[in-house]
């Protein structure tokens, strides 16, 4: 097998360094309701274009707080169009859409980011990255200075964000990361970041509002806004396939602040080698799923020795496990690290058992304390007026 | 208090305690208005009990309670330990490799020969972090017999051959060049041959027998040490013990080669699929395959990880529409992809790959078998049908043997299946990362399981930084008890690991890496340690004001005024 190995080891083509492995998408949509039906189609379009440049489903995580196809306001019933010429129907059959409706929050998402997940999560609800991983971040909704809104309910703010990709960066979870947002005073949402390694775009600055880009008048609500629009205008019409040499430098000049009414940001500061470096990414290193392959061909390999060679390893394993099953009760040391494991994990067990149960009773307890402190707050403040009439 | 009433208020017991306010009104209307009746002394107790009470509910209760509730949970963490086994302060590790010599000569010649080998190879070795060490087995019980094959380890004590990296085996011989050598590909075995007058005189310090075993060994070592001095020099920068340097082609083969290997896994997911964009061929004979093909290469790697192994069959799945098709190529007469366009050969949106299946990362195998109409199909560049993506998996192009012209089998029979097998377990090798040379398999897994060992002490260790210095970095993060019981384990394990490498235990040194990688990765995505919403500080004043606001101004205003009254009834008897 080893000579085998060498040539195929010479066979293959020299790589760049540094490279990365594998493609993510966190595509959010952070709005419900109708109204917002365009932060749907904004989403869904960008995670058309990524799947369709090669990112596979169980690498994109989509999160929709709402199911325009399905609202009864819509005229088209299971469709989602993100152009009033309707040529593109977005919901087709092939969406996995990862976290829906109220799962959409912001410890939803910084769970999501940081992998602080329950061991039940399913792996495709997971951002099972590492330090070969390019991520794409998208995430549109309504926001303001250094927050975005999440549902209505809540918010999450710039330093949230901002620390969130600091523990991935920690944690090794990221090689580089595209930070693209499309909402009010976008621009402030990744001013507060501090980790490398990271380009961030937005759509406006601050104390500017980003707009939609236009109407369909039969859906009856605005179906893109604008910055959203001329990205994919952008990935669409250029970027046609896996292959593309365009770089991000290309994609950020093809703004055109005329056209999307606000002043789109770019953040090259984090990124390791500054503009030039990051102007030179391609659009596919954050878009697409390309990875150098490396090609074996042109061998021919010999059948014979190696099955040859698979024999003589079957052998050697009998063997092994024979001089092993000999040994096993004479070994000690494979035994006892075994012992110790199954040990410490028998003690985790009545450990973890032991602590769920006490933040269980701790919570109850706190609770019955705060309310026995209303009470008798209440119940000081009735005596005290009570005694203050008489 | 320095009005009138205040100065006689010697002869007057109890004052108003309506200050300066009253006293103008008294002198702007004095004779119109009566003075109310003055406060008896007891309501006047009364009343600074119940402020009192009010302000001991306050403090007592309510701030201890506010405080408690609000307060975050961290526990204590070895902040120091920690950041000093990330640094590598703590553990430098070192892989002292025991290498057995048998050899059928006199005791004495023995040892001196071990002797000024182990001297040869010290001279050798730039590399202090790894070192061989020759060990004189005892002679074996036939010394005379000159080419007598004595069973490997016979002699040796269970728990040393465990332990033993190489077995050099002196055999003398008349014929043939020498010395010679010859690595077991099957079994970690060095066979030397010789003749007697190689040996080193008992005068002598140094013989060719003695630098050809040397320079054969460190040979056979030389990979593993450039893996090591790599893996030694690429994680954390404080490390003393690189002092090996690697030529920059060293240096790019071994950083191509950590891109392309997957990250450790105690198991590993394989999933081999069958494609086709038409309705043939419906059928594999995968099971028998993977039985004789696969399965002897899974179980040599059992020691290191385990294996899962699942199979489908995809009819009809088409190129991505994206794809450049395929084009005829007149030279090579055959369809042809260009090189550039292989990455997108996986047509991820519809091809049903990576099942969330089990625990471990998935190692995909696609076998493409293509149209009749776009066969054979090959790569252009090199006229292959497989390739490699890097950390992902292998896929191969079965061109139907030109037998079946008119059709696609609908069957593939395991010999069929042998090709795309063997470039598949070629991949999986390549996959794990495990080393090229020497040619023996058992010392090419030995040297993987030293890396794997190091590697996952350097990633627990950095784990273990990344930790503490989220922990000061972060203070809004709880931090709960499980996590300090899993950092403790952890660094318990990192040492255990560290000493079973230096002792030269590297089975025993994975396992307890692994058990700490594992404790590591707990204890850092602890699921409640997701940090509480952030919350400016005109939030805190929003959500407070509301609330304390109308309980505290007449809390604090009660309490002033009574103060005051208090003071301003003590101070004037004082002051005469």
């Amino acid at each position: 097998m080893a000579p085998l190995l060498l040539l195929l080891s010479l066979l293959l083509a020299p790589l760049a360094l540094g490279e990365h492995t594998s493609n993510w998408a966190v595509l959010v949509s952070t709005s419900r309701f109708w109204f917002n039906y365009r932060h749907l189609a904004n989403v869904l379009s960008l995670y058309r274009t990524v799947k369709r440049l090669g990112i596979p489903d169980s690498q994109i995580i989509l999160m929709l707080p709402d199911d325009m196809a399905c609202n009864p306001r819509n005229a088209f019933p299971g469709n989602v169009f993100n152009n009033a010429d309707r040529a593109l129907d977005l919901y087709g059959d092939n969406i996995e859409v990862d976290y829906r409706g109220y799962e959409v929050t912001v410890e939803a998402f910084i769970r999501l980011m940081t992998d602080r997940v329950s061991p039940d999560m399913p792996r495709s609800k997971r951002l099972l990255t590492d330090d070969r991983s390019n991520i794409l971040v998208y995430m549109t909704g309504h926001g303001g200075n250094e927050f975005l809104k999440f549902q209505d309910a809540e918010e999450i703010s710039a330093f949230d964000l901002a620390d969130a990709f600091e523990q991935m960066w920690e944690k090794k979870r990221y090689h580089e990361m595209l930070f693209m947002i499309d909402t009010c005073q976008a621009n402030t949402m990744y001013s507060k970041f501090y980790s490398p390694n990271i380009l961030a775009t937005g759509s406006s600055e601050i104390d500017q509002s980003s707009y939609s880009h236009h109407a369909d008048n039969d859906v009856g609500v605005a179906v893109i806004d604008r910055y959203t629009y001329y990205n994919l205008e952008f990935l669409e019409n250029e970027v046609r396939q896996p292959s593309s040499k365009l770089t991000m430098g290309d994609l950020f000049d093809s703004y055109d602040e005329d056209k999307i009414h606000s002043h789109p940001g770019v953040r090259y500061d984090l990124f390791a080698g500054g503009q030039t470096a990051a102007r030179s990414r391609l659009v596919m290193d954050f878009f697409g799923n390309v990875q150098n392959v490396e090609v074996e061909g042109g061998v021919k390999r010999n059948e014979t020795e190696w099955q040859d060679e698979l024999r003589a390893i079957e052998n050697m394993i009998a063997e092994a496990k024979k001089r092993h099953n000999e040994s096993l009760h004479t070994s000690p040391q494979h035994a006892s690290v075994i012992d110790e494991v199954k040990e410490q994990e028998a003690k985790r067990q009545v450990r973890r058992e032991g602590a769920v149960k006490v933040d269980e009773e701790e919570g109850w307890s706190k609770q019955i304390i705060g309310a026995a402190t209303l009470l008798g707050c209440a119940g000081a403040w009735l005596a005290a007026s009570f005694l203050e009439s008489v | 208090m320095s009005t009138p009433e205040g100065v006689d208020a010697s002869s007057a017991p109890v004052t108003s305690s309506d200050g300066p306010g009253s006293s103008s009104t008294r002198h702007g209307a004095a004779t119109s208005r009566r003075q109310p009746p003055p406060e008896p002394k007891d309501s006047l107790w009364l009343r600074r009990a119940v402020i009192l009470s009010f302000w001991l509910v306050v403090v007592v209760l309510g701030l201890p309670v506010w405080w408690k509730t609000t307060a975050i949970y961290r526990a204590e963490l070895p902040l120091q330990t920690m950041t000093d086994w990330a640094d590598g302060k703590i553990c430098k590790p070192v892989f002292p490799l025991r290498i057995a010599v048998e050899a059928p000569i006199a005791q004495q010649d023995a040892q001196h020969l071990v002797r000024t080998t182990q001297h040869a190879l010290d001279d050798l070795n730039d590399f202090s972090a790894h070192h061989l060490r020759l060990m004189l087995l005892d002679p074996p019980l036939a010394p005379n017999a000159s080419q007598q094959v004595v069973p490997d380890g016979s002699i040796l004590e269970e728990n040393d051959k465990e332990n033993i990296a190489l077995l050099v085996r002196l055999v003398s011989v008349e014929t043939g060049t020498t010395p010679r050598s010859r690595l077991q590909p099957y079994s970690p075995t060095l066979d030397v041959y010789y003749t007697a007058n190689q040996l080193p005189s008992p005068s002598s310090t140094g013989s060719p027998l003695a630098t050809f075993i040397a320079h054969e060994l460190h040979k056979i070592f030389a990979e593993e040490q450039a893996r090591l001095a790599y893996l030694l020099s690429t994680t954390s920068g404080a490390r003393t013990a690189k002092s090996k340097s690697l030529s920059a082609e060293t240096a790019a083969e071994l950083e191509r080669q950590s891109t392309r290997a997957l990250k450790y896994a105690p198991t590993y997911h394989l999933t081999f699929s069958l494609f086709s964009p038409t309705y043939l061929p419906s059928a594999w004979e995968i099971e028998e395959a993977l039985q004789d093909y696969l399965s002897p290469l899974l179980d040599s790697f059992r020691s290191i990880s385990n294996f899962t192994v699942d199979t489908q069959v995809q009819l009809y799945s088409t190129f991505s529409p994206s794809m450049r098709q395929p084009e005829y190529d007149d030279v090579l007469k055959a369809w042809t992809l260009r090189k550039e366009d292989l990455s997108g050969f996986i047509n991820a949106a519809e091809w049903p790959l990576s099942p969330s299946i089990g625990a471990g990362p998935t190692v995909n195998f696609a076998l493409y078998v293509p149209d009749q109409a776009q066969s054979p199909l090959l790569v252009k560049e090199n006229g292959g049908n497989s390739w490699l993506v890097p950390q992902w998996g292998g896929i191969f192009i079965l061109n139907p043997a030109d037998a079946h012209e008119d059709s696609t089998p609908s069957f593939l029979a395991k010999d069929a299946l042998a090709p795309a097998m063997h470039a598949f377990s070629d991949q999986l090798v390549s996959l794990l990362g495990l080393p090229q040379s020497p040619a023996s398999l058992p010392l090419r897994l030995s040297t993987l399981t030293r890396v794997r060992a190091a590697s996952l002490l350097f990633s627990a260790s950095s784990t273990l930084g990344a930790l503490a210095r989220l922990y000061r970095a972060l203070p809004s993060i709880p931090v709960p008890d499980m996590v300090a019981q899993s950092v403790d384990l952890t660094a318990a394990h990192l040492q255990h690991a560290c000493d079973s490498l230096r002792e030269g235990r590297f089975q025993g040194a994975l396992e307890h890496a692994r058990i700490a990688e594992g404790e590591a990765e707990k204890a850092f995505f602890e699921r409640s340690m997701v940090g509480q919403v952030y919350f400016p500080d005109e939030h805190k004043v929003a959500v407070y004001l509301p609330l304390l606001g109308p309980v505290a101004v007449p809390l604090i205003m009660a309490g002033l005024k009574e103060l005051k009254s208090m003071t301003g009834s003590i101070f004037p008897k004082r002051s005469p």
